[in-house]
């Protein structure tokens, strides 16, 4: 084999072995850490870009809080209002009630949503094992049947209804829930088991295949009364415009005092503000891991150099110029680095696979921009590391290294 | 003295100087050394350790330059630029040394082609035909730790002649060899150059200089005509 770096790379297995993880470890953290952080920060905002729905209607005071927001923040009669006011624009109007839970050992986002807009917010005609959730009655008329059942002779005016009881919510399938098929492999839920959260018992009715805008889905007058005290108020309206209504126009008809119309995109780009800063922290720590990476590389091309002085000086007393000695450093530098970015982009696909497997909840996104990125990374960091190799190589004194020998 | 053989120059040094080293601690290797190799000549230069046999040939090989004096190369003088030297050295000049310097991960078929592709040059057939004449037609693939002492010398002698240079160097060749080797070595040099290859063969080995056609003795840095 006369290709000399090549060679070289074969002959010093370890060597190579070690600066090719090491390049590789680099690589990977570069590729699976950008797609960890940006993939689960970016996954809600995914899921909210597939609703069926063109703009969002919440309170301004929360502007770029809309991330974060859950609880109460808009009255439903306001939706009904635009509907009834903006019916040439706007075909659909859905409350939704969101709420922090936690289940699987980790807090998500929950809506609590009407079952006839379920599909609207998850594309998806019905959870694709079990059911919907199914309340028995309305809320209105549930508090009428616990009036009849708990004061069989008349409510005295003073007295209240109990509306929480366990036995009742259940009986009448108020804590009945759907969760994504995520969630369900973190916690290993099956439909119909029961789970506590929120101080009550839920019962898992269906399980649906990851993608929509929520984890947990829960009846919506049930969330609001629970986690609102109130069944008239919800988080946002998801609005949904007329076909070839301009959006920007709708936005702007939309205007009311004290709430905020903007397009669902907003909610990325809210995202993006919020959490950018995380980003800078996570790709310095990924520019360290790589700069790591090539030093390491540097250091081993260096000793290469220095190790073969004397073959540097046989190639040069045979007629090697400066130009070829440079390039066979740098050739073994790219040969390096290229299997080291192969190794690493495996690995990455190994670790996607794993945080998948073994951490549902976590979202690994690698994108082709990241693959180049650490392509281009990768022979970034073979030019520069093997530059003061190749540099020594060149200034190799071959009398000197031929008169000692 | 001084080396008066000039009839046919291949190589002419003269007045050469060398040093090594500054102020107190400079040793001044050659001194004025004047030299002349015919085209075709089978030079010995003997000497003891140490008295500058290997600085010569380096300065003839056109690897380090004079500190005085000059280097005419087929009636040209040697270029003063790093990169002339190198261009003279890779297209007419051959080099053997007493460890081979082979390179240890490459096999012996390609320690040869490696040389040729620095040179710039495609294998014309030569270095098979000296494989085979020379016995190594069988280990070419082998790599130089897997050949004895004595196929190791000689492929660093196909690789020194593989591109056909008008003049071979070789510093101490027979150092490393058992007197078998040596002695096989030496027919080698013997047969190419009743073929016409000019050799310049530094060695302390009288044996070793008998072989050549001509001896010449170095001395405190000047060369002296050697007189058994």
């Amino acid at each position: 084999m006369a290709y000399l770096p090549l060679a070289n790379i074969l002959h010093h297995k370890l060597r190579t072995a070690l600066s090719v993880l090491g390049i590789g470890i680099g690589i990977c953290m570069l590729v699976t850490l950008t797609g960890l952080t940006r993939g689960s920060l970016f996954d809600s905002a995914t899921r909210w870009e597939q609703i069926d729905a063109d703009l969002l209607i919440y309170p301004d005071v929360w502007d770029k809080d809309v991330v974060t927001m859950a609880g109460v923040g808009v009255e439903d009669k306001l939706g009904q209002n635009i509907l009834a006011r903006h019916g040439d624009l706007v075909e659909r109007v859905v409350p939704v009630f969101l709420w922090r839970l936690e289940m699987a050992g980790q807090v998500h986002l929950s809506a609590g949503v009407d079952a006839a807009d379920w599909s609207m917010l998850t594309r998806l005609e019905a959870p694709g094992d079990g059911r919907l959730f199914a309340p028995r009655a309305s809320w209105k008329q549930y508090k009428l049947d616990l009036e009849k059942r708990q004061f069989p002779a008349g409510r005295p005016e003073e007295a209240a209804i109990e509306t929480d009881r366990p036995g009742d919510l259940e009986e009448y399938g108020w804590t009945e829930m759907v969760i994504d098929s995520r969630l369900a492999r973190a916690g290993k839920y099956r439909v119909g088991q029961f789970v506590t959260t929120a101080n009550h018992r839920w019962k898992i009715v269906g399980i649906a295949p990851a993608g929509g805008m929520a984890r947990i889905y829960l009846p919506r007058q049930i969330a609001q009364h629970l986690f609102g005290n109130s069944e008239a108020l919800s988080t946002m309206f998801f609005v949904k415009l007329r076909p070839g209504v301009d959006a920007e126009t709708a936005r702007r008809a939309l205007a009311a005092p004290r709430v905020q119309v903007a397009p669902i995109s907003q909610y990325r780009s809210a995202l993006k503000e919020k959490w950018g800063v995380m980003f800078l922290y996570v790709d310095a720590v990924n520019a360290l891991a790589l700069l790591i990476a090539f030093l390491f590389i540097m250091i081993t091309l260096h000793t290469m150099v220095l190790e073969r002085t004397r073959e540097i000086a046989i190639l040069k007393a045979n007629g090697a110029g400066a130009f070829f000695l440079v390039r066979q450093v740098l050739a073994e530098s790219f040969l390096l680095t290229t299997s080291g970015t192969a190794v690493g982009l495996a690995l990455s696909a190994a670790a996607r696979w794993a945080i998948n497997t073994y951490r549902p909840l976590l979202t690994v996104t690698i994108e082709w921009q990241w693959i180049v990125t650490a392509a281009a990374a990768g022979a970034a960091g073979a030019l520069l590391s093997a530059m003061y190799p190749a540099w020594r190589a060149a200034r190799v004194d071959m009398t000197e290294a031929l008169t000692f020998e | 003295m001084s080396d008066t053989n000039a009839a046919n120059p291949l190589v002419s040094a003269r007045g050469l100087c060398k040093g090594y080293g500054k102020g107190r601690a400079r040793v001044e290797v050659l001194r004025g050394l004047d030299l002349h190799v015919n085209k075709g000549e089978f030079l010995a230069v003997m000497g003891p350790s140490g008295c500058g046999k290997s600085t010569l040939l380096h300065v003839l090989g056109l690897m380090t330059a004079p500190d005085a004096g000059s280097v005419c190369f087929d009636g040209v003088a040697a270029p003063a630029r790093a990169g002339g030297r190198t261009a003279i050295r890779r297209d007419r000049i051959g080099f053997v040394f007493q460890r081979f310097n082979l390179i240890g991960v490459l096999s012996a078929r390609a320690n040869v082609a490696i040389s040729l592709r620095v040179r710039g040059r495609r294998d014309d057939g030569l270095a098979g035909e000296l494989f085979e004449r020379l016995g190594l037609s069988e280990v070419a693939a082998r790599k130089p730790g897997q050949l004895s002492i004595g196929e190791q010398q000689r492929v660093a002698v196909v690789r020194a002649l593989a591109h056909r240079p008008d003049l071979l160097l070789a510093d101490e060749p027979t150092g490393n060899l058992d007197s078998a080797n040596a002695t096989g070595l030496l027919d080698v040099f013997r047969e190419i150059n009743r073929q016409g290859q000019t050799i310049v063969m530094i060695t302390h080995s009288p044996e070793a200089a008998q072989a050549a056609g001509r001896i010449v003795c170095m001395r405190d840095g000047k060369l002296f005509d050697h007189n058994p």
